[in-house]
């Protein structure tokens, strides 16, 4: 029972994980939240549905590699055409943030005028999907994803520690200012940076789509995602992976707890932002946090 | 330049506001009737079902000469089974379109939410499957003046399911996910536990989630370790699809049961097949033989089959309410709604319809057990309301 409730926990916290990630790598360097991330996941997953089951019948790793490449030129042009020009102009963060949720709003409603609200499934990657692990059982897409989203997290550590983009988004983080002034274009690093966040996000859309199914709301699984980047401090990558897996398995105990005689399964939302406040009131760095200022 | 661009602009905008403003011209030939109904969306397969269905009868009726002479006209809106949506278009359809009555909406939430709307504006609305009981009766025991439904309620729904479990099913002890965002999966959850309960059987886990969850998981492995004969999830297609993938991954066995939301033909693709084998209720089945005039008409129509029990529910509705209108010569309002209380053993498609005036509820009307079987829906027996 307790071990079922840890490995459904660490299986919801890695998706969350993956995309806290996303929400982390355009904070440390803009210092905003890009809202817009759960379209561009939703849209990643229904890149995947198109060439899965519409056109090409590609299988699932051409699909996952399309769907990557396509989310992240989603978001690359969502920058260009939402931020950049707010950018440029040195808009205050707050601004970002809301043309980030107007871009959000968009996008969701572009799926609804195109494709429609329709609920579709990817087809499984595994027939025979569960394996008995001592009392628990796990899901063999749920080790898949898992594995995964450590592989991805991992190439993006190495991209951002040992080549020069990399090195370059790093410094950005820090001070983006007197990294142009160096000689950096800040232009080409965003839209890096972009392209990066965006396909991981593709990746999570995908793997969502086949654990669950694909329809244009789906995004708002990332309040939860955002939640996690939180909890470990916006900006902070390691931060975002313990974060978003933290909360996975603190929400999977709170739903099978009993308080009282009361079942807490109907109250988790009430704890995930709770939470959200009580770090924002008590500790807005988060664990892994650097910054004091501004967090929007 | 720029400037001129702006005027223009501006012209353009203020001209399609006045025209939005401007009632469509309304020849005196015809009756308005509004038709709210999910098109899109999870909901959108019964919707669709439902409007080919409406479409059907209202030509029928005006091919026989219409009401007393005037021709029925159809404004159809969807609502995306969206709250917000639905009491905009609501709005739109009395005070724009002037409507008389409105058909649909297919879920009670919105039916709950547009109540305000309608009634206030004495515009009589005639819900296809909104089941929860707060929809036509208000929380002092009267009825919503002007909301109907044509279509059994919940506790009747909840009392066949677990009456089902109980005696077919041989069921002792129930596991219960519901959807605690929802007023549909809330109360049906209710019913069932009560229905259940006072059967003798035992309810050994009730668990919940809120709408637009995705992983029951947790849930689901503490429902697995109170050790079910039946699991009981009374929501949509769309979450019923996860819980059963989920439950089967997690190796449940258990029987899985649900109400009406089970029935549309997707749940088998979105649940990767596990919602093979559950048994549901459903308002009507495509085997019952009142009905086969119907779905052949439809077959040969939209060359598809009906996804019920919405466009059964929709050509009853449109039955009754053509009837009512007769006999007020097509006037809305206050005699319509009296119209409509007052209709007994009146013929329609399903059977007779006759109103319960204290409740806006029909009497006796009849639910069927379905199972999910082979990737189709299997009937399996009747029940009536007693």
């Amino acid at each position: 029972m307790i071990l079922q409730t840890i490995v459904t926990g660490l299986s919801i916290g890695s998706i969350y994980a993956l995309m806290a990630v996303g929400y982390s790598l355009v904070f440390s360097v803009l210092n905003f939240s890009n809202f817009a991330h759960g379209a561009v996941i939703t849209l990643g997953a229904y890149v995947a549905w198109a060439v899965m089951t519409q056109y090409l019948h590609l299988p699932f790793l051409p699909a996952l590699i399309v769907s990557m490449l396509g989310a992240g030129i989603i978001a690359f042009i969502v920058e260009r055409v939402a931020y950049s020009t707010l950018r440029h102009r040195r808009a205050p963060s707050l601004y970002l943030m809301i043309s980030a949720m107007g871009v959000s709003i968009a996008l969701q409603n572009v799926l609804y005028a195109t494709i429609g609200a329709n609920l579709y499934a990817l087809p499984p990657i595994f027939t025979q999907d569960s394996i008995q692990f001592g009392t628990a059982v796990i899901s063999r897409m749920d080790i898949f994803a898992f594995v995964f989203s450590i592989i991805a997290i991992a190439l993006l550590t190495v991209v951002l520690n040992y080549t020069k983009v990399g090195t370059a988004i790093r410094a950005a983080s820090h001070d983006s200012e007197m990294v142009s002034v160096l000689g950096v274009n800040l232009d080409v690093l965003v839209a890096v940076l972009f392209l990066l966040a965006g396909s991981l996000g593709g990746m999570a859309g995908v793997f969502m789509g086949v654990k669950y199914m694909v329809y244009p709301s789906m995004g708002w699984i990332t309040n939860k995602a955002y939640i996690g980047a939180v909890i470990g401090g916006l900006g902070s990558l390691p931060g975002a992976i313990v974060g978003g897996i933290l909360l996975g398995l603190l929400e999977a105990i709170v739903s099978v707890s009993v308080v009282g005689g009361v079942h807490l399964s109907t109250f988790r939302d009430v704890f995930s932002f709770g939470i959200l406040a009580l770090l924002l009131i008590f500790r807005p760095t988060g664990l892994f946090g650097r910054y004091v200022e501004e967090k929007l | 330049m720029k400037h001129l661009v702006r005027l223009v602009l501006i012209a353009v905008l203020l001209s399609s506001v006045l025209a939005a403003c401007t009632p469509p011209a309304a020849t005196a030939q015809t009756i308005k009737i509004g038709h709210l109904v999910a098109l899109t969306g999870g909901n959108a397969t019964w919707g669709q079902s439902e409007a080919n269905a409406l479409t059907m009868i209202v030509d029928k009726i005006n091919s026989e000469g219409g009401v007393n002479g005037k021709k029925i006209e159809v404004i159809t809106y969807d609502s995306r089974a969206d709250k917000l949506e639905a009491v905009n278009v609501v709005k739109r359809m009395v005070e724009q379109d002037k409507v008389v009555a409105i058909i649909g909406p297919g879920q009670s939430g919105v039916a709950n939410a547009v109540r305000e709307v309608n009634n206030s504006a004495k515009v009589p609305m005639i819900g296809t499957t909104p089941t929860n009981p707060t929809v036509t009766v208000q929380d002092d025991g009267k009825p919503v003046p002007y909301t109907f439904r044509v279509c059994f309620i919940d506790p009747f729904q909840g009392t066949v399911a677990a009456q089902f479990a109980l005696a077919d099913l041989g069921a002792k002890k129930a596991g219960i996910l519901y959807d605690v965002g929802d007023e549909y999966s809330q109360y049906l959850a209710k019913y069932f536990v009560e229905a259940f309960e006072k059967g003798g059987g035992t309810i050994t886990a009730n668990e919940a989630f809120r709408s637009g969850e995705l992983d029951f998981r947790a849930q689901l492995g503490k429902i697995k370790d109170s050790n079910p004969d039946v699991v009981f999830v009374p929501t949509m297609n769309k979450d019923a699809a996860l819980a059963a993938k989920q439950a089967r991954d997690l190796g449940i066995t258990a029987t899985l049961m649900g109400g009406d939301g089970w029935g549309s033909p997707d749940i088998f693709e979105l649940s990767g097949g596990a919602i093979n084998g559950g048994y549901f209720v459903n308002i009507a089945a495509l085997e019952d033989p009142t009905i086969q005039d119907f779905i052949k008409e439809y077959q040969t129509k939209y060359n598809a089959e009906p996804v019920l029990p919405n466009p059964l529910m929709a050509y009853d509705a449109m039955i009754w309410l053509a009837d009512a209108l007769k006999r007020t010569n097509g006037e809305g309002g206050e005699k319509l709604a009296k119209a409509l209380e007052d209709t007994k053993d009146l013929q329609v498609l399903t059977g007779k319809l006759t109103m319960d005036p204290a409740t806006h509820n029909p009497l006796n009307k009849p639910a069927v057990i379905q199972q999910a079987k082979d990737g189709k829906f299997v009937y399996v027996k009747t029940f009536v309301t007693q």
